[in-house]
């Protein structure tokens, strides 16, 4: 499903070159949760970003359900973001101005699919997260671990092939945090998605199928 | 799409009442001073009604008559000094210098015998503005604005008769005791408006005239047509229409054939000042009889400029810096606001973007966000404006002047408010449109 070969990428200032990743391989298969791990800046999340479309390796090809995506610009990229990924993010990135189920509705907005279904696709997706009751609530009207099941809904209303969450137990409790592993695990044994999370935390990374270290933008394990 | 756009806009505006406030009230503010500007302007210088022609129209309110002289001077450029002799060049030139000069309306009899009949002009309403006379009725007295005209000057000048009609070729030839009132005098004398005022009579000076038409007062106060009451021209005092002298109390309106013929009558007339032969024992020996085009007339009269050149330079350059600081200073405010208010939501945008948003849907969703506020705060500077023109016609708040709300003006007030929109959302959301997912999802 993701298929990363050979990716470096450095990050140039005036005078100085950083590398965050050197010359990563990579391969997760269709269904796979897999959990990245590593000290802050060991390049994490600047992986996650490049599976994500969101930012271009320096070297390397990506492929991603089975398209070959590295030289993919503009609209394009935009448009295999949204219907093959979903994000989730450590800090949940919701839109305060926009009721719960607003934000949920989000990538379909952008893949023009009728108010009517829209709704109906948001009130599924809330409703597999647990959160039916809180649709016309706001963002700040909820509890951080409400707000990231809300996140969750967001990422899964498209049906994505791939989920890419960074951190998404980092601003919970243990309790919160486990629950929202359980739904996280829930989304991969019944829905079959692929998703691979960037975590601090041993305890979430034990209950994933693998786990990959980074150390200075190298995979160590 | 558009309608997801619209939404989210008003999802937005809802959600943030003080900025939405803030905008609004600047927007429709601006908006509204600026409606109330093109109203006046519009009352001035668009074509409304008498001046539907107005591009067709050549204007000589006055003539000007100046005496000039010679004027010799002598430069000595060199001096040198040979063979003991003192040797130098000059340079000798001869100008006109004026002396005395005098201006104002012309006589009756000058008009007829050289400006009547312009090969040019199509037709020419001659007027006499300078007069006033008081009504009488049921022991109460009047005061009017009476002008005195051809029958041409109904044609030239195509008032809006709200009854009756205008006094004829055949009445002005007969002195016909005929009156032509505005609405406004209609009802000041007679105390109702109203078709049976037709035909009723009238005490005007020491004459009883009947009342032949009435007509909706002009919106603009020009000299042209600023009259209560509007008599044919034989029936003012025999003296001034059997006067010989330039000066007078008349002056003229001539028509072309078309906006491009205004040129050829403009030439024709300074032919006629150019070749005036003044009498020997005349005090002038140069005549000057004005022209200018409706426009040039209008800025000749506001800002008390007699060359039609001088006088536009001196009205429209500053207006138009005005006009545009007065529209740049709150567009650039409301850039700013929109800029920085866009810059908060870098996440958003971010957010919008990781899930699918292209560079389009985020620029037309910003554009749309600023249109949606500027319509809603153009629509409210619409009210506020109406309501206050009306107030300032009801009350006459600008004398003669009535501000005008015309199609026009609410036409090319729509357009400002969509310049608006477009031009205070399009940088930002320009800007914004470029965002960098990871950069902004980071910060």
């Amino acid at each position: 499903m993701i298929q990363l070969n050979n990716i470096s990428k450095s990050y140039r200032t005036d005078t100085i070159e950083t590398l965050a990743l050197q010359h990563m391989n990579l391969s997760v298969p269709k269904g796979e949760f897999l959990s990245i791990m590593g000290p802050s800046g060991c390049g994490k999340s600047t992986l996650l970003n490049i599976m994500g479309l969101i930012d271009e390796p320096s070297e390397g090809t990506v492929v991603l359900a089975g398209r070959e995506v590295t030289d993919y610009h503009g609209s394009q990229t935009a448009r295999f973001r949204n219907e093959q990924l979903g994000f989730i993010f450590q800090s949940f990135h919701l839109i305060n101005d926009l009721s719960v189920i607003d934000n949920v509705e989000l990538p379909l907005l952008y893949r023009r699919v009728g108010g009517k279904e829209r709704r109906e696709l948001a009130r599924e997706a809330l409703a597999h997260v647990g959160l039916s009751n809180r649709a016309t609530h706001f963002p700040n009207q909820l509890s951080g671990g409400q707000k990231q099941r809300v996140a969750i809904a967001r990422a899964i209303v498209g049906k994505p092939n791939i989920i890419l969450a960074d951190e998404p137990t980092g601003n919970l409790d243990s309790h919160m945090g486990g629950e929202i592993m359980d739904i996280l695990t829930r989304l991969n044994e019944q829905l079959g998605t692929t998703i691979v999370m960037v975590t601090h935390d041993e305890r979430m990374a034990k209950r994933t199928h693998r786990l990959v270290r980074l150390s200075d933008g190298e995979r160590v394990s | 799409m558009i309608k997801n756009y619209l939404t989210l806009a008003l999802k937005v505006l809802r959600r943030k009442p003080f900025y939405t406030f803030i905008s609004l009230f600047g927007i429709s503010f601006t908006l509204m001073i600026l409606m109330v500007l093109t109203s006046l302007f519009d009352a001035g210088l668009g074509k409304n009604r008498p001046l539907t022609k107005r591009d067709y129209l050549v204007v000589s309110p006055m003539a000007q008559r100046l005496l000039t002289v010679p004027d010799t001077s002598l430069i000595v450029d060199t001096l040198s000094l040979a063979d003991g002799q003192l040797r130098y060049d000059t340079t000798e030139e001869i100008t006109e210098r004026t002396v005395s000069n005098s201006n104002g309306p012309m006589s009756y009899r000058f008009i007829m015998d050289n400006l009547a009949d312009l090969e040019s002009a199509e037709r020419v309403a001659i007027y006499n503005d300078g007069s006033f006379t008081d009504g009488f009725i049921d022991g109460r007295k009047y005061t009017f604005s009476s002008y005195y005209t051809n029958a041409d000057y109904w044609r030239v000048l195509d008032f809006e008769f709200l009854y009756g009609g205008p006094f004829t070729v055949e009445d002005v030839e007969a002195a016909a005791a005929k009156v032509v009132l505005t609405d406004r005098a209609a009802r000041e004398y007679f105390g109702t408006l109203g078709p049976e005022l037709i035909g009723r009579e009238m005490e005007l000076g020491r004459r009883t005239v009947t009342v032949a038409g009435i007509v909706n007062r002009p919106l603009a106060d020009s000299p042209m047509f600023a009259g209560d009451v509007y008599l044919p021209l034989t029936t003012i005092d025999a003296r001034a229409l059997a006067d010989t002298d330039v000066s007078g109390g008349f002056s003229a309106v001539f028509e072309a054939a078309t906006p491009g013929g205004r040129r050829a009558i403009k030439e024709e007339i300074d032919f006629i000042s150019a070749n005036y032969q003044f009498p020997a024992e005349s005090n002038y020996n140069k005549l000057e009889i004005m022209n200018a085009t409706v426009v040039e007339g209008y800025a000749m009269a506001t800002v008390r400029e007699q060359d039609p050149r001088k006088a536009m330079r001196i009205l429209f350059i500053p207006l138009t810096a005005l006009i545009l600081l007065f529209v740049a200073l709150p567009l650039i405010n409301l850039i700013n606001l929109n800029v920085s208010r866009v810059f908060e939501r870098r996440a958003e945008i971010g957010v919008r973007k990781a899930f699918g948003a292209g560079r389009r849907d985020i620029l037309l969703q910003f554009i749309f966000e600023n249109l949606v506020i500027t319509v809603i705060g153009g629509m409210i500077g619409l009210v506020l404006a109406i309501g206050l023109i009306r107030y300032v016609n009801a009350n006459d708040l600008l004398g003669l002047t009535r501000l005008s709300l015309s199609y026009r003006v609410v036409f090319y007030y729509l357009l400002v408010i969509l310049l608006f929109g477009l031009l205070s959302g399009l940088l930002p959301a320009f800007r914004v449109s470029r965002t960098n997912v990871a950069t902004a999802l980071r910060g």
